[in-house]
């Protein structure tokens, strides 16, 4: 791995007497007049980035309705993005299909040093993991109670309602999640649905998905400020987050933020981990149906791994290889973000390329997850590439389901362990079959948040004890 | 044994100072990890190899002298 000051791109300036300006990268073929390759994005994007690389090789100019996106592929050229400077490579420009969602003055509004403070969310430290580990496999619980002995389940659904509950207790407050019902999974699949890509053009265009979108936020809205209503009367020793927010005042008397506001910042909370565990889940299941004989590990390690009578909290924790081999498999081969996006503030410098200042530049976990020369035969399902020895997760710049560098997913220990804890909790209790061919399910790309297309079922059963 | 340490690739999840408390701390200001003792004694090599496997972001590695 080469250092930093090593690296085209993060290289301390030249001085200001030998400029550099070095090629422009190749453009795309097929391109249409002013949407660009917007319609193929919004049809199918993998594709289209596959298609880029083959085409023009490890830099490609992509056009979305004007936007002008630089793909970056390969090992090399994604580490030269992911060593990319705040200053350089600003994210929050690069996703105008969230702005809508999250609202005025919520994360992609604030400077990039109100961002860093916000996120720093003390909940993800690795103290607090056990507490968590608890509350997940509790809520996978309460989720079972309602399953019975035998039974079909939309995946999608069923994943989705789960992690609305778990990020909400272990992210904001237990009390706070007593006051969700299943109406906020389906609010929030709204909200997702509401991100095409055509916001590239205008994120208001009068469309069903971003009329469904607004619709959405709107209702969220009151929903929440019912529970805050409620809340108010609580005593103080019973306040969570939100509670402490609402009731900042500004000097003049007046409330410090607004509960639309409140809900933005509960919406940026809970979407980074929200659409990405729930597909994970399900993905991670559908590929263990696909493949018994990975599945029967997995169950003989949980089986053999709580015979000590130990629960999840402590568990949940420890290594547990197989299940975490097929957990990585899943995310490798259907990453939930299919596109990492920066806006270049100043030149970008890549090998002899120059990206210059307005330009995005772009990765795709979906292009790098499968790159040939770093995952042999990479299209095929073998969880046992994490196995030591192999562990082709160590593979910083091209193993990237979370990302990588200092924006790496903050969360992606959390979801780790989170995604343990739930199937440690299942995967005891029921056992599972596809209940559709086990090549109908697959995902549907048509909006920027990749979700599972429906349907997407499975019959379960309760286990012989 | 020597600790080398990535620097961009750290996000101060401070889980190696929970492993190796004598090894690592983190920076209450850059939020980074500093490393109190470049070449950590013998002893502590159980800790400090835990420290590097754990590491959230795999910003951590071990050389040998």
């Amino acid at each position: 791995m080469s250092a930093a000051t090593e690296t085209p791109g993060t290289s301390a300036p030249l001085p200001a007497a030998a400029p550099r300006r070095g090629r422009t990268p190749p453009v795309l073929s097929r391109g249409w007049p002013l949407l660009g390759h917007l319609q193929e994005l919004r049809r199918r994007p993998i594709e289209l980035f596959a298609r880029a690389r083959r085409e023009c090789g490890e830099i490609a100019e992509l056009n979305f309705a004007g936007n002008r996106v630089v793909l970056l592929s390969g090992e090399e050229a994604q580490e030269a993005f992911f060593r990319g400077s705040d200053e350089q490579l600003d994210q929050a420009a690069a996703y105008p299909f969230m702005s809508p969602i999250f609202g005025r003055g919520v994360l992609f509004d604030a400077t990039p040093e109100q961002r860093k403070q916000g996120l720093r969310n003390q909940s993800l430290r690795d103290s607090f993991m056990r507490g968590h580990a608890e509350v997940i496999a509790a809520e996978t619980r309460g989720m079972m109670e309602k399953l019975g002995d035998a039974g079909e389940i939309d995946l999608l659904d069923f994943f989705s309602e789960l992690t609305i509950y778990t990020s909400s207790a272990c992210l904001i407050g237990k009390e706070f999640r007593q006051e969700l019902s299943p109406e906020y999974f389906r609010v929030f699949y709204e909200l997702e649905k509401g991100t095409d890509a055509i916001a590239y053009v205008n994120p208001h265009l009068p469309l069903p998905a971003f009329r469904q979108r607004d619709r959405a936020r709107r209702r969220l809205v009151g929903l929440l400020s019912g529970v805050f209503a409620r809340r108010a009367a609580q005593p103080s020793g019973k306040r969570e987050l939100f509670d402490v927010l609402l009731s900042l005042k500004l000097p003049d008397g007046s409330p410090r933020f607004t509960i639309d506001h409140v809900t933005g910042m509960f919406i940026s909370m809970m979407f980074a981990g929200h659409h990405t565990t729930s597909g994970t889940a399900a993905w991670t299941l559908i590929e263990l149906l696909r493949h018994p004989e990975f599945a029967t590990r997995v169950v003989g390690e949980l089986d053999s791994l709580y015979a000590d009578g130990r629960d999840v909290s402590y568990q949940a924790l420890r290594e547990i290889p197989e299940l975490e081999g097929a957990i990585k498999e899943a995310l490798r081969l259907h990453p939930p973000l299919i596109l990492l996006m920066r806006k270049v503030m100043f030149d970008f410098h890549y090998k002899d390329w120059t990206v210059p200042a307005g330009k995005l530049v772009a990765v795709s976990p979906a292009i790098s997850n499968r790159l040939p020369e770093c995952f042999p035969e990479p299209d095929r399902y073998d969880p046992d590439r994490y196995r030591e020895g192999r562990e082709e997760d160590a593979k910083l710049f091209a193993w990237i389901p979370f990302g990588a560098g200092r924006h790496r997913c903050v969360g992606a220990a959390f979801a780790m362990m989170q995604l343990k804890a739930i199937f440690s909790t299942l995967l005891r209790e029921y056992e599972f079959e596809l209940s559709q061919p086990a090549d109908s399910y697959r995902n549907d790309h048509s909006k920027m948040v990749v979700q599972l297309a429906k349907p997407c079922r499975a019959r379960y059963r309760r286990r012989a004890p | 044994m020597k600790i080398r340490v990535d620097t961009d690739l750290c996000q101060g999840h401070a889980v190696c100072a929970e492993e190796a408390p004598s090894v690592f701390a983190v920076d209450s200001v850059s939020h980074k990890v500093v490393v109190r003792v470049e070449r950590p004694d013998e002893s502590l090599r159980a800790d400090v190899k835990r420290a590097v496997k754990f590491c959230p972001t795999r910003a951590l590695r071990l050389e040998e002298d």
